[in-house]
């Protein structure tokens, strides 16, 4: 049971193509980040944010952080979107790996349907500090969800 | 016929932390500068020399107005704690 990589969960995919996902700034839908230790065992085919395994600890509470939408856009023949970076200020949380998922799916209320799993490679930890997760430059190559 | 493109893909996070502090105004100019200049290793050198030469003048410009908005917050938070009776406490933050 660990993390092994970054996945775009296949049940988001799906979810695209039946328009239940806006990631419009302000207007769209609201995503958070939860984080989790490395007993969580997430890839393609999971489907909705759990509990189990996530992190706690000062500055963070079960369900993980709200994200800021970037209005998507399109860059050549790829369409990306982007988040704003979030961060846990004045916590104590050491975290292996994130989801990303829509807690408004379809402008529903309290949905837990997953977009992204996110390996952060190794623990990572603050102590009495911020814990930021830095989104990838929002271009062609490296913003968080493309469409090539 | 073939169809072209319709790959989906995620990007990779990096997780910045620190430990008994908060990042400073010179580690969140560096991850603005980030968000808003890339230079490409491939592009061509006078380009490039040109790209980071404005890179450099924003990092300056960016890390000096942080330090302005920090001190500035600390104005405010002075003034709070001072009108919440807590002199002490405010001489402390004007102090840091």
């Amino acid at each position: 049971m660990a993390f092994t990589g970054n996945f775009m969960c296949t049940s988001f995919k799906q979810e695209l193509l039946q328009a239940q996902h806006n990631f419009t700034a302000s207007t769209g839908h609201t995503f958070k980040l939860a984080m989790y230790d490395n007993n969580a065992s997430f890839d393609a085919s999971t489907t909705d944010y759990t509990a189990t395994n996530e992190v706690s600890g000062t500055g963070y509470s079960a369900g993980g952080g709200t994200l800021t939408n970037v209005t998507p856009t399109t860059s050549g023949t790829t369409a990306l979107t982007d988040f704003d970076d979030l961060t846990f200020s004045s916590s104590t949380i050491t975290a292996r790996g994130a989801l990303i998922y829509n807690t408004t799916t379809g402008g529903g209320t309290g949905t837990t349907d997953t977009v992204v799993v996110l390996d952060f490679g190794s623990d990572k930890s603050s102590s009495a500090g911020d814990f930021t997760i830095v989104f990838p430059t929002a271009d062609a190559s490296n913003a968080i969800i493309r469409i090539a | 016929m073939m169809v072209e493109g319709g790959k989906i893909s995620p990007g990779i996070v990096e997780v910045q932390t620190t430990n008994h502090r908060g990042f400073t105004p010179e580690e969140v100019a560096e991850r603005c500068l980030s968000k808003l200049l890339s230079v490409s290793d491939t592009a061509p050198p006078a380009i490039k020399e040109q790209a980071n030469a404005y890179k450099d003048h924003m990092r300056a410009v960016l890390v000096f107005y942080m330090k302005e908005a920090v001190k500035s917050d600390r104005t405010t938070v002075y003034n709070a704690l001072c009108d919440a009776g807590q002199k002490d406490l405010a001489e402390l933050i004007r102090r840091l």
